[in-house]
């Protein structure tokens, strides 16, 4: 009879393993969403030069738990009019893609979940599913507001997933596996991804942020046009497993395959003696891309949905294209060295970089040009 | 004791939730319910290809058909009036007798050729991507290109079609 870890029964332990790997993925969905949102008012304070929370507990640590104690005593509201079931469904299905991609994570060498050989695509796929459940919400809350913004995600979402999958490509193309793991081991040493492929990092991120609704792509939630988007008719706990646990969730989620694609994942100084060292690094770097979402979102200004969808379709998808096209022939021609991928993907960076102001001011000009036109239209 | 009874059950499971997702998807009168139901009916067929050991299916499966295609369909479900004169299904309006013959007439020759054969077990590590990928591009690539050739010309065609001509708006409004 074979025998499972710690002398148990397999029948008895395969059952535990999964109680303990969601009340895992639970526990870390729950913390860092609680963290986050601290972490999130605190720097956007620090920004624009207020104190943010500060008086619940020292530096106002507490102050999560304190509005998440809140939100579980507060009323289940429905209004009469929304659809029960739908309405009711849609946090779940918002929800449970995301704590399933929790599965693939590698928080260090022999933490992980399940390494599947399809990794990458996996976690794509999951992605994919939120967008259902915030369609859904939006549909069923018989608001104007909520159909608009639902309306928004999901035109917003299914076109950002497509650089972002580019994106995913050229990193799988360098490595040669989609495994998490075999992409965090294809990057010991200081020399991570970031520094080979660049330009599909920027692309990725800049699609992250649109695919978890950060904010210069918060479209579907925009609080100045819309009161809250598709949430506009939760509230209590079901906005907040929606908002807070689902939103930095993919939030961590996301930062987490940046981590691993990009910065090596868990690897770091001293992993090799320590094993379980790796476990820190990641949620270092995780935190670190993180913060950079958080800074980003104090910083930018949200964009207009059309010009969203014209940086999508006329931007971010051929480049990624072009990106994959470069990647694909540099690493066909030499197998051996990715110097050459290195130095294309930097040269598109900058090409990109260089080229924003440039295209602004096209555009501009266009824009002018048709609206004068239209006017001579309208006094002839 | 072992594992053995899991996959029955699994595959019980999942097989209700084709036939009874599908059903619904044809028989109710709601279609938001309808394509929602759709979603369902695709995840336990990539439930299905998981059983298979075809993971990398079963995630495209996913991918492109939960959430890409049964999202189009509601973003479309949404742009209609909801409510109207009548609700009606999407086929067999209340001819249940018609219904149960054409049924009848495409499942008992499914099932009796389903019975008549024993597959052989699936290989493992069908979730590899490396065999599939290569068989696609060099096996298959001339059905792959035909295929994509007609997704090019389909999306081609979408663009003609909704792409607003603005002269002519102008011209009809001057009018």
């Amino acid at each position: 009879m074979p025998v499972g870890p710690l002398g148990l029964d397999p029948l008895f332990w395969a059952p535990l393993r999964l109680i303990i790997a969601v009340a895992l993925a639970l526990f870390l969905v729950l913390n860092g969403a609680l963290l986050q949102i601290y972490l999130e008012r605190k720097i956007q304070a620090i920004i624009q030069d207020r104190l943010g929370p500060y008086h619940v507990g020292p530096f106002g640590l507490l102050q999560t738990f304190a509005d998440a104690i809140k939100l579980i005593a507060k009323e289940d509201v429905r209004a009469r009019a929304t659809d029960p079931w739908f309405f009711l469904a849609a946090p779940a299905l918002v929800f449970c893609p995301m704590l399933a991609s929790w599965v693939v994570l590698p928080f260090a060498q022999d933490i992980v979940g399940v390494d599947l050989n399809i990794g990458l695509l996996y976690l794509t796929t999951l992605g994919s599913m939120t967008v259902l459940g915030i369609v859904i919400a939006g549909w069923a809350s018989n608001n104007k507001y909520a159909l608009v913004g639902g309306l928004r995600s999901a035109g917003q979402l299914i076109s950002y997933e497509i650089p972002q999958i580019l994106a995913l490509v050229s990193v799988a193309l360098v490595v040669g596996s989609l495994s998490m793991i075999d992409i965090t081991r294809s990057q010991a040493g200081p020399l991570v991804n970031v520094f080979v492929l660049p330009f599909s990092f920027l692309i990725y991120f800049i699609a992250a942020l649109a695919e978890t609704n950060r904010t210069p792509f918060d479209l579907p939630e925009a609080e100045s046009e819309l009161v809250a988007g598709w949430l506009t008719e939760y509230s209590g706990m079901r906005w907040g497993t929606m908002l807070a646990l689902s939103e930095y969730g993919n939030v961590t989620v996301v930062s987490s395959i940046v981590t691993t694609l990009w910065f090596g994942g868990w690897q770091g100084p001293g992993v090799d003696a320590i094993p379980l060292l790796g476990v820190l690094w990641f949620t270092l770097k995780v935190y670190g891309v993180i913060v950079v979402m958080m800074w980003i979102r104090a910083t930018l200004p949200r964009l207009r949905i059309d010009q969203l969808m014209t940086f999508c379709w006329l931007g971010l998808i051929p480049l990624a294209l072009l990106n994959i096209m470069v990647v694909a022939v540099l690493a066909l021609a030499f197998p051996d060295t990715k110097i050459p991928i290195a130095l294309a993907s930097w040269l598109l960076v900058i090409a990109f970089i260089a080229g924003v102001p440039f295209v602004q001011r096209r555009r501009l000009a266009l824009l002018r040009a048709r609206a004068s036109a239209s006017a001579v239209r309208a006094a002839s | 004791m072992s594992f053995d009874f899991v996959e029955p059950v699994v595959f019980a499971v999942l097989a209700f939730g084709v036939i009874g997702a599908g059903a619904a998807v044809v028989l109710l009168d709601r279609i938001t319910a309808s394509a929602l139901l759709m979603a369902l009916t695709f995840l336990c067929m990539a439930g299905m290809f998981v059983l298979l050991g075809a993971e990398t299916i079963a995630a495209f499966q996913v991918l492109i058909y939960v959430g890409a295609i049964t999202v189009l369909i509601l973003f479309g479900v949404q742009f209609t009036k909801q409510g109207g004169d009548r609700s009606y299904a999407l086929f067999f309006q209340k001819q249940y007798p018609l219904a149960a013959a054409l049924v009848a007439a495409v499942a008992i020759p499914v099932a009796l050729f389903a019975f008549s054969f024993t597959a052989p077990a699936p290989p493992p590590g069908g979730g590899d991507i490396r065999p599939l990928a290569t068989s696609v591009f060099t096996d298959y690539a001339f059905a792959f290109e035909v295929a994509s050739v007609l997704l090019l010309a389909a999306m081609v065609g979408a663009i003609v079609l909704t792409t607003r001509d603005e002269r002519a708006e102008a011209a009809r409004r001057r009018k």
